[in-house]
């Protein structure tokens, strides 16, 4: 592998001057206005509608709001929300390097094997694989049966019906996310870096915590983005491998909407979700843009 | 040619779609094999009698329900719904008055009638579970249920805010039958916190039989025609009758549907002895027409929550719907802790 590194040449596109501006399309907004209007009238419509809701009913005012963060319920959900969106990023980042990192060194045949493992999980339709977990995390299940037989465990660990069950049936969904978003970046790498790393004397933690994690930081801010901003409004594998206690938003806007017909706090609770994600979202093309940080 | 064909074919269609327009109506329901056995117990003879043919949707929701409603465009013309939201629906102006006549009023069992839903089946909360779980005596009364040095492992309870959990929970805390309205929920959660990390929510009722065949949940309150579906399969579970609770699903009209002469007909015939009796044999859900229990045979009515009569509570469904909200929030708050 050092050889392979050694008679690398020190790339020259670090120094590659901008592309040219692209000429200017005259009257480029009006292909745009069917796709607009499509946005305008199923999107942005139906959104306004809901946060118009979500100050009038039952009567006009903040009253929704201020339920939603003070009744200490809705606090908890908000907590289970960050909680376990938090965890599945931070999972799927720590699994998701390495993965991604065999992807980028292995063999080719290696290599398209083990990406085609990642992609046709990511094919298979959401409902079967989340049964398929509860299959495997019952109390009864395949995983704690194993567990118990092999004699590692006395009692069945609480998988099923828990935030732990939650955050592995997540992790499962949001991990090729993480693997495809640093792909890329890893792919890009130059490995003489390292050389020149360990020729100025770092060592193998320095290397990694100074050079090689900066380069792929752009990767791991995106597909962590993506994962954070996906699982806040994750529904199915909460509700489905989540006990009551772990209930996140997205289920408890469900549950306003169906079972308790309170559209007020529910437009609230969108509401309040769309928020956070715009925010997320615009925190990322604020700081993590790779366009912005070369011109920076 | 192929113009021509395409253009009959179009014609056809637009023949049918009218001819489905005029003469259909539509029925929606909780799916799966309650409301199999609806279509072929009610629909099916239904637009044999009549000629109207009855389109199935569902399952029932209501959000999608009161959406429908307050903007004027509703698709559906008959809806199953649990009891506790017909009576609220019903105050908040979401149904169209049933027109039964006074025979067929008469027929029905008055716990099932209210003037703007009729009853579509009714059903009991049972003990339900696994025969292979305990050693020596089996679970039995709602106390066992509540018993987790007795009986030990994960219970399963209906997740949703509903009659049945609450009053089992003061029931096994000692709460006389009579006793149970107004509900104590101070008392009620009290009880449910001794149990509480042992539950296991189900929310739909093919959850629960998951539950109780995979063993995740060795015992449960259950709907009664869950339990008999599980013990047809041949898997090693049981119910107990004993303070059995009792409820029922309704059918509606919402405001506004498109067929509302049919709906009503609809009703009525769902409702009269012969197709109320043909579903109690196929489901294990108890007739709410008083002509339908002479037409059964014996195995079919030993599997009702009638033959069950002496040991089973009614739920106050008047009781709920006035207090739907409040329990609700309530409900949520202690399961979310």
């Amino acid at each position: 592998m050092a050889d392979a590194i050694a008679v690398k040449g020190v790339r020259a596109a670090q120094a590659a001057p901008p592309p040219p501006a692209p000429r200017r399309l005259r009257n480029g907004f009006a292909p745009a206005v069917p796709g607009l209007a499509f946005l305008l009238l199923c999107f942005m419509l139906p959104v306004l509608a809901l946060l118009l809701r979500s100050l009038t009913q039952p009567q006009w005012g903040l009253q929704n709001y201020a339920a939603l963060l003070a009744t200490s319920t809705y606090a908890n959900v908000l907590f289970n929300t960050f909680a376990v969106a938090g965890l599945v990023t931070g999972i799927s980042a720590l699994l998701g390097l390495p993965l991604a990192w065999f992807l980028a060194v292995a063999p080719r045949f290696w290599s398209q094997l083990v990406f085609g493992i990642v992609i046709l999980s990511m094919w298979t339709n959401l409902l079967a694989r989340t049964y398929a977990w509860m299959v495997l995390l019952q109390d009864t299940g395949i995983i704690n049966n194993f567990l118990i037989w092999t004699g590692i465990i006395q009692n069945p660990l609480p998988l099923f019906g828990t935030m732990a069950g939650v955050v592995i049936g997540m992790v499962y969904i949001m991990l090729p996310f993480m693997v495809l978003s640093l792909r890329g970046p890893l792919a890009a790498l130059d490995a003489s870096l390292f050389q020149a790393a360990s020729l100025c004397g770092a060592s193998r933690v320095q290397a990694f915590t100074q050079v090689f994690l900066p380069l792929l930081a752009p990767g791991l801010a995106a597909g962590g983005l993506i994962i954070f901003v996906m699982s806040l409004g994750y529904y199915i594998t909460p509700s489905l491998l989540g006990g009551a206690q772990d209930m996140m938003l997205a289920e408890l806007i469900a549950q306003l909407v169906q079972t308790l017909l309170n559209w007020g706090l529910a437009g609230a609770a969108s509401f309040l979700l769309l928020v956070l994600t715009l925010s997320l979202y615009a925190v990322q093309i604020r700081y993590f843009s790779p366009r912005r940080g070369k011109e920076g | 040619m192929r113009r021509v064909l395409g253009l009959g074919v179009l014609m056809a269609l637009g023949t049918a779609l009218s001819a489905h327009a005029q003469n259909s109506m539509v029925f929606t329901s909780w799916g799966g094999t309650t409301q199999d056995a609806q279509k072929k117990d009610w629909a099916v003879p239904f637009t044999a009698k009549t000629g109207i043919a009855v389109v199935q949707d569902g399952p029932t929701d209501y959000g999608k329900f009161k959406a429908m409603v307050q903007s004027g465009n509703v698709s559906w013309d008959v809806v199953d719904v649990e009891y506790d939201f017909a009576v609220r629906a019903a105050q908040d102006g979401l149904l169209t008055p049933l027109t039964l006549t006074p025979a067929e009023t008469a027929s029905i069992d008055p716990r099932f009638l209210t003037p703007d839903a009729a009853g579509s089946f009714y059903y009991s909360f049972v003990i339900g579970y696994r025969t292979n779980a305990f050693h020596g005596a089996q679970p039995k009364t709602l106390q066992d249920l509540f018993d987790i040095k007795k009986f030990p492992g994960k219970r399963c309870f209906y997740k949703w805010s509903a009659a049945g959990v609450l009053e089992a929970a003061l029931l096994a805390d000692g709460v006389a039958p009579d006793k149970l309205y107004p509900l104590d929920l101070n008392r009620a959660f009290r009880k449910l916190d001794t149990i509480k990390k042992d539950i296991v929510w189900w929310g739909t009722g093919a959850q629960s039989q998951q539950l109780l065949a995979s063993g995740q949940a060795p015992i449960g309150l259950v709907w009664n025609g869950r339990v008999q579906a599980l013990e047809q399969e041949g898997a090693p579970v049981a119910m107990s009758w004993d303070q059995n609770l009792t409820t029922g699903d309704m059918l509606v009209i919402p405001k506004g549907a498109p067929d509302t002469a049919a709906a009503q007909k609809f009703i009525a015939f769902a409702t009269s002895a012969g197709p109320q009796a043909q579903f109690a044999t196929d489901t294990g859900y108890a007739p709410i027409n008083k002509g339908s229990l002479p037409l059964l045979d014996k195995a079919a009515y030993a599997a009702l929550p009638d033959a069950h009569a002496a040991t089973h509570i009614d739920l106050n469904m008047q009781y709920w719907a006035a207090h739907r909200d409040e329990i609700a929030a309530r409900w949520y708050a202690w399961q979310t802790q």
